[in-house]
């Protein structure tokens, strides 16, 4: 027992020895999920992030100290995120968090970096619940738009179908799928108080199976569906609706705001993708028309950094992300997370696609996002977003 | 229908585990304590890491031990004994988070929870013959999943409870010497005491007329039916007990690992913590702690190499069946008595 | 509620159920002779799955030959079942059943890490094969041609292994092992071989079902520990051992978790696995098998 105990002791010696001469590095915590279904979204927003901090690097660093990402697998799942960030903390004695991909992981790390007084940086999660006034803190900042945002833009869209009388919804049943639905439904009978919701369908994040849900809906004869399914789940998904006729049954009037606009959910869809529905995505990629000259070197440098052949749409919300936290460390003059969160807060700073701020009261930039109808396009093997538009046109009321 | 059929192989440990038990108690030093208060040293001598470690290990060993008390003792393989560590997490966390209940209340009622939980359970399975007994504890624990899963409004579901609120230490600060230590060094402290004496408390179960009933029922239930003792009621005593000291084990769980989540329920943690048993020697009171000790210490040695720790520790369950079925403790016991037979010799 | 509506979800879980059937039905067989539960069965199960899809990538990558993939990912799995049981498995006959259970568990870490290494985890898929791609009109719904193949093959398989275990010299004695193992020992069979067999038949199955279900399903790690709980609710609900108890147990499994979608929404989940709890009290031995 004894020697059980000095070995522990020894070998936590052993592990921090490199910990200590790394002092100089600034570092992130990086938990998002790298394995499983929602990998297909995890590994770009790192690639983005990483990229970021190699660029930064390449300037000279932050406060001339070089930044550094500790990437962990979170699995999408709660209580994973949790261990690891805090693994990350006490273990790793990480100075900052960035990451974790859905709204079952973010709320969960806000609560630990609230308790450990780290700054963490939200690059995608979207429920409302991650930064309202119950949970709000100083340390929680989000990139990504939230699901008032997400539901305020499928909403007009859906509302300019005037012949739509039914509509049915079927998304993850989770904070994000649950935000997102009642953001969607409330901002629509706003707009057409007219149109009725015929059904709600809730398969768990990481289904395997749909059809029973995908029948069950069918059953109902919506006119049209608004859907949060997303990455793997919708692959899954749409390889099991299309041959039952779902997305026929309704001509194609799918509205998803989960980016399955995105470069990779249409690449991971390939052929298979369900072209006709509308999608969105923080970054169109491929731009059509008046592409900003800082997004077309955005993405050249992606291609370059990920070795890929078609940049990814979801590398940009881990770029700004970091971004985000090297401008608040530099404004800040320190890597305190209290002074780093001041500085943040009310920040605005460049991207790719725009400026951005964290609202001062919520923590949250208004995120808008690109969305349309996925068609073929000539020379390219997967779906792209015919005529990109950016909605909403403003901050829902709520906020 | 017959009741769980007799071990030879757990027999025979519990035979030798008495034998060293006997050996440490007349060398005279209290191993106990010592241990104890060696543990109790980590937040002072260690890292903020070695107090997470040192945490986890603890709770682990509660569970474990509650396990062992089935396994070991009464000899019922359960497939699910999460469902009552599980009960005990949720019970405890949504009292305090939910509710705002103070944890000298919480802690208790998340035993009791797990406890009645396991009585209603309980009298089903311990109906049943070996394997059935196995999936139908297996069943029950994926009911509470599916339950933990899918409740949202109680739950959490999906999201989990995260934040649950640690108890109230603020009195510890007048203690000599503990001013100065964190809310989670605090909590180990708590830990260590709370999970000291559900150990005795089982250990003195294990070793009164009580625990004897149960040993003879592992070894041999048609002869203890035969003594007249009622088999089925025993087992269910052990049971209630070993799910009662699981909740315990959950509801500080819970509260270190700052949230329940339903995978805490899932039917694989059921898997790993009979490893955890098994890897200690399932055949000795002590051998559950001594697993969850290595595990969680194996655990971040092989994390820091390689992401495959499922894969390595798959190899070492393989080592363990093919080669030391009595665990760690088993194997020193064995080279123990070797070395003592050399000595005589 | 119309009749079109209640066919479609009938077929629906009756898809569900016939995959469920393919897999559980290796996991009765094995537990029918040796009693014990093989949680690696799931495994077996996964690994089929990415080797349909490694075979897809060799044989044609654009999609092509998915029969082909689907017969080297089924006799790939069989001849791994084979192995593991000759390897492993040998030894354990005789050892107390938890030390039996721990081992089949052990190797559901080791495969499920080993396929991560080799096949990442990413979440990969399979197109389905172009001959069943389409869709027919069925009472006014649409039903897609793969999952009809799928509910044709179902009952074909529990036919095939039917005349298998009934009809063969090697079935025959497969089904006297079920009924007491040391009596053929006595007569002197040759069980080893026999073992083997069975477990390479069980594996075939699962590696089979795994290939099969790619064109539906995507392939993720953790396929294999989400899986082998449903095929334990349908073993447990039509009766260990029992080939057509499995079969029918997968056909209630399916319609009452497409039904229970309909009828309490949020807890279709709870209901199989109350339901596997009540058979246990009730009929331990399952709606169709018999007693210990």
């Amino acid at each position: 027992m004894y020697r059980r105990y000095c070995l522990a002791l020894a070998f936590a010696a052993a592990a921090m020895w490199p910990a200590a001469s790394k002092a100089a590095d600034i570092k992130i915590g990086f938990p998002i999920p790298l394995s499983g279904p929602t990998a297909v979204y995890g590994k770009p927003v790192l690639a983005g992030a990483q990229m970021a901090v190699a660029e930064i690097n390449a300037k000279g660093g932050v406060l001339g100290r070089k930044l550094e990402i500790l990437p962990r697998d979170s699995k999408a799942n709660a209580d994973e995120a949790v261990r690891l960030s805090r693994e990350l903390i006490i273990k790793d004695g990480v100075d900052f968090l960035v990451g974790t991909l859905t709204s079952a992981e973010a709320p969960a790390v806000s609560t630990v970096a609230k308790e450990n007084k780290i700054v963490f940086i939200a690059p995608t999660s979207k429920s409302t619940i991650l930064t309202d006034a119950q949970h709000i803190h100083p340390y929680i900042f989000r990139v990504a738009s939230n699901t008032d945002v997400e539901g305020l833009a499928g909403a007009t869209l859906m509302a300019r179908w005037k012949d739509v009388k039914t509509v049915a919804t079927i998304a993850p049943d989770y904070a994000y799928g649950r935000d997102s639905m009642a953001a969607f439904i409330k901002a629509l009978k706003k707009m057409r108080p007219d149109i009725q919701i015929v059904d709600q369908q809730w398969p768990k994040l990481g289904e395997p199976d749909f059809t029973s849900f995908i029948t069950a809906q069918m059953g109902k004869k919506p006119d049209a569906i608004y859907s949060a399914l997303f990455a793997g789940d919708f692959v899954t998904f749409t390889k099991e609706a299309t041959p039952l006729g779902y997305f026929k049954a309704i001509n194609n009037r799918f509205i998803d705001g989960a980016e399955i606009g995105t470069t990779d959910e249409a690449q991971a869809l390939g052929k298979d993708y369900p072209y006709g529905v509308i999608g969105d995505s923080y970054d169109p990629v491929l731009w059509t028309g008046n592409e900003p000259p800082v997004h077309k070197t955005f993405i050249e440098d992606l291609k370059k950094f990920t070795h890929a052949q078609y940049a990814s749409g979801w590398s940009i919300v881990g770029y700004q992300s970091i971004y985000a936290l090297a401008a608040g460390i530099t404004k800040a003059g320190s890597t305190n997370s209290d002074a780093v969160s001041k500085a943040l807060t009310g920040l605005t700073w460049d991207t790719p696609v725009g400026p951005r701020t964290f609202s001062v009261k919520s923590h949250e930039t208004f995120a808008p996002e690109y969305w349309g109808e996925m068609i073929k396009e000539p020379g390219i093997p997967f779906a792209v977003i015919n005529n990109p538009e950016l909605l909403p046109k403003s901050f829902p009321a709520t906020n | 229908m017959t009741v769980a059929a007799s071990t030879p192989m757990l027999r025979r440990h519990a035979l030798a585990a008495t034998a060293l038990r006997d050996r440490i108690l007349s060398g005279g030093v209290p191993w106990t304590l010592v241990i104890f208060l060696l543990m109790a040293t980590v937040p002072w001598l260690g890292s903020r890491y070695d107090t997470f470690l040192a945490s986890q290990i603890t709770i682990d060993a509660l569970f474990a031990v509650s396990l062992n008390l089935l396994l070991g003792t009464t000899g019922l393989v359960s497939f699910g004994h999460v469902a009552y560590f599980g009960v005990g997490a949720y019970v405890c966390g949504i009292l305090m988070k939910t509710y705002g209940v103070p944890f000298s209340l919480a802690f208790p009622a998340s035993g009791l929870g797990a406890a009645l939980f396991a009585l209603v359970s309980g009298y089903f399975c311990v109906r049943l013959i070996k394997l059935y007994f196995a999936m139908l504890t297996l069943a029950f624990s994926q009911i509470i999943w599916a339950i933990a899963y899918k409740w949202n409004a109680v739950t959490g579901g999906d999201q989990g409870l995260p934040e649950i609120p640690y108890p109230h230490l603020d009195w510890m600060s007048s203690i000599p010497g503990c001013a100065d230590l964190s809310i989670g060094a605090r909590f180990y402290l708590l830990t260590l005491v709370l999970v000291a004496v559900s150990l005795a408390i089982v250990h003195h179960i294990i070793r009164s007329p009580f625990g004897r009933v149960l040993t003879t029922i592992r070894d041999n239930p048609e002869r203890a039916a035969f003594l007249g003792i009622n088999v089925r009621l025993y087992q269910l005593a052990s049971f209630v007990i070993a799910g009662g000291f699981a909740g315990l084990a959950g509801a500080l769980y819970g509260i270190f690992s700052r949230g329940v989540f339903a995978d805490y329920v899932f039917w694989s943690k059921s898997a790993e913590i009979l490893i955890m048993t098994i890897l200690g020697g399932a055949g000795y009171f002590w051998g559950p702690p001594v697993g969850a000790a290595a595990l969680v210490w194996l655990n971040q040695v092989i994390t820091d190499y390689t992401q495959y720790w499922s894969f390595v520790l798959g190899a070492i369950l393989l080592v363990l069946l093919f080669g030391f079925p009595g665990g760690i403790v088993g194997g020193l016991d064995m080279l123990w008595q070797r070395l003592k037979r050399l000595r005589n010799a | 509620m119309s009749s079109s509506f209640l066919f479609s979800q009938f077929m629906g879980g009756l898809t569900t159920a016939m995959f469920l059937f393919l897999i559980a039905s290796g996991l009765s067989l094995v537990f029918g002779v040796m009693r014990i539960i093989n949680f690696a069965h799931g495994s077996f199960y996964m690994v089929g799955a990415y080797l349909a899809w490694q075979a897809v990538q060799w044989v044609h990558p654009t999609g092509g030959g998915f029969w082909l993939a689907v017969v080297i990912a089924a006799v790939g799995v069989g001849l791994l079942g084979a192995l593991t049981e000759r390897l492993f498995f040998r030894s354990l006959y005789g050892r107390e059943e938890l030390y039996q259970l721990l081992f089949t568990y052990a190797l559901v870490l080791i495969l499920g890490d080993a396929a991560k290494f080799v096949w990442g985890t990413d979440q990969l898929s399979v197109s389905a094969p172009p001959a069943l791609a389409g869709s027919v009109q069925i009472f006014g719904t649409t039903q897609p041609l793969y999952t009809l193949f799928i509910i044709a093959i179902g009952p074909a398989i529990a036919f095939a292994l039917w005349l298998l275990l009934n009809r063969t010299g090697a079935g025959r004695m497969l089904r006297a092992a079920q009924m007491d193992r040391e009596m053929l020992d006595a007569l002197g069979a040759n069980v080893g071989t026999i073992y083997t067999l069975m477990f390479a038949v069980s594996a075939f199955l699962a590696g089979l079902s795994g290939a099969l279900v790619t064109p539906i399903e995507s392939i993720v790690p953790g396929m294999d520990v989400l899986i082998i709980v449903q095929a334990f609710i349908v073993v447990v609900i039509g009766g260990m051992g029992s080939l057509w108890g499995t079969f029918w147990g997968s056909v209630i499994y399916g319609q009452v978790l497409s039904f229970g979608i309909l009828i309490f929404p949020g807890f279709s989940l709870f209901s199989v696995f109350a339901l596997m709890a009540v058979i246990l009290i009730v009929r331990p031995w399952g709606l169709f098998g018999r007693p210990l």
